[in-house]
């Protein structure tokens, strides 16, 4: 979180973590087409010519005056492939809130795991853990057929039991319930530590 | 120092006073003065945008700022694969009309010159090496601290917060 007092600006950094092929980008592409292009910066994504994304996509969104603050979300999402490793630990810098998507069908389910627990060591790495950390799980492509059920999900994922949706970010349904949801949870806990 | 909170979750909170703000941006016109330089960007290691001055009402410094970041957090990686053990410094993207000149301040900060290729590089690195020595020393004066940052995030402002989040994302 960066606060400028002369600007009065709270700039918070929202990362979208998960498996390849998981929604991270459909996610932000939805958020990016629906919002107000007043309230929306320019959506940037670095991408392979296979349109995997290689280091990240950022954008920026703003909601206006609060009590005289402005609050601005950094949202940025990392390539979930495994031999980009390395870009994925230097985008948590200074991350404030996390959004886990998680891919529902089975055979993703191992690399889900395996992507969480990545996340967890480059988290521990910063002085962070996921057992304290805001985050949230966005359980997406439920609309394929044959996903795995939420239970199993929840089981195998959710060990710390936050907050988690169900999505298909590609066509909206779940993204901004997760984005809210995480949104909040940041704010709750500066709140809670002031 | 510029305020730096390390919250229970690990979390790092930074908080840039008012006078702290005032000097950087003075900082940054004079090394703009000085340069000639088309642009001039402050920003911290995460990506966040502070200062900025010059021309950049066609530049989108928000985005040009979280690459910036990437940029470094990238070659500091490429520094521990090439044996370097500190970070690098410094880093310059040589264009044919432009160039940009990009340096550390301190460990959290960076600073991004955008300038035209009729612009001398040692003109810029002598100027900078000023500049940056300057941003350091407004850095850790903490005379000012502001004092009302335990108000800024209450129960009230949350549910503002939560009332807004739900108009914009209709």
């Amino acid at each position: 979180m960066f606060i400028n007092w002369a600007l009065q600006e709270i700039n918070l950094k929202i990362v979208y973590y998960g498996p390849g092929m998981s929604g991270k980008t459909s996610n932000l592409e939805y958020i990016h087409s629906k919002l107000d292009p007043s309230l929306t910066g320019e959506l940037v994504s670095l991408k392979t010519k296979e349109d995997r994304t290689i280091f990240f996509d950022f954008m920026q969104i703003e909601v206006g005056k609060i009590k005289g603050k402005k609050p601005k979300f950094n949202l940025y999402t990392v390539p979930g492939q495994v031999y980009y490793a390395s870009s994925r630990k230097v985008i948590l810098n200074g991350v404030d809130g996390i959004v886990f998507v998680a891919d529902s069908q089975p055979h993703r389910m191992e690399a889900n795991i395996e992507t969480l627990l990545d996340l967890e060591s480059n988290l521990k790495a910063d002085g962070h853990s996921l057992e304290s950390f805001p985050w949230v799980i966005q359980y997406n492509k439920r609309d394929l057929p044959g996903v795995e059920s939420v239970d199993v999900l929840q089981k195998k994922l959710n060990f710390f039991d936050v907050p988690s949706f169900e999505g298909v970010a590609v066509k909206g349904e779940g993204v901004f319930n997760t984005l809210k949801s995480v949104i909040n949870l940041v704010v709750q806990n500066v709140q809670d530590q002031l | 120092m510029v305020q730096t909170r390390k919250l229970k979750d690990g979390s790092r909170q930074v908080i840039l006073n008012g006078a702290q703000y005032d000097g950087i941006t003075r900082v940054l016109s004079e090394l703009a003065n000085k340069t000639k330089a088309s642009a001039i960007l402050f920003a911290d290691m995460s990506g966040q945008l502070i200062s900025q001055r010059g021309n950049t009402e066609n530049m989108n410094t928000t985005v040009l700022s979280a690459l910036a970041a990437s940029d470094f957090a990238a070659t500091s990686e490429m520094a521990k694969l090439v044996g370097e053990e500190a970070k690098f410094k410094l880093l310059f993207h040589e264009g044919e009309k432009r160039n940009v000149y990009l340096s550390n301040v301190g460990d959290s900060f960076f600073l991004v010159v955008v300038f035209d290729v009729s612009v001398t590089l040692g003109l810029i690195r002598i100027d900078t090496k000023k500049a940056i020595e300057d941003l350091n020393t407004i850095l850790e004066d903490d005379s000012q601290a502001a004092g009302e940052e335990d108000k800024l995030i209450d129960s009230d402002f949350s549910s503002l917060l939560g009332d807004a989040l739900d108009d914009t994302f209709k």
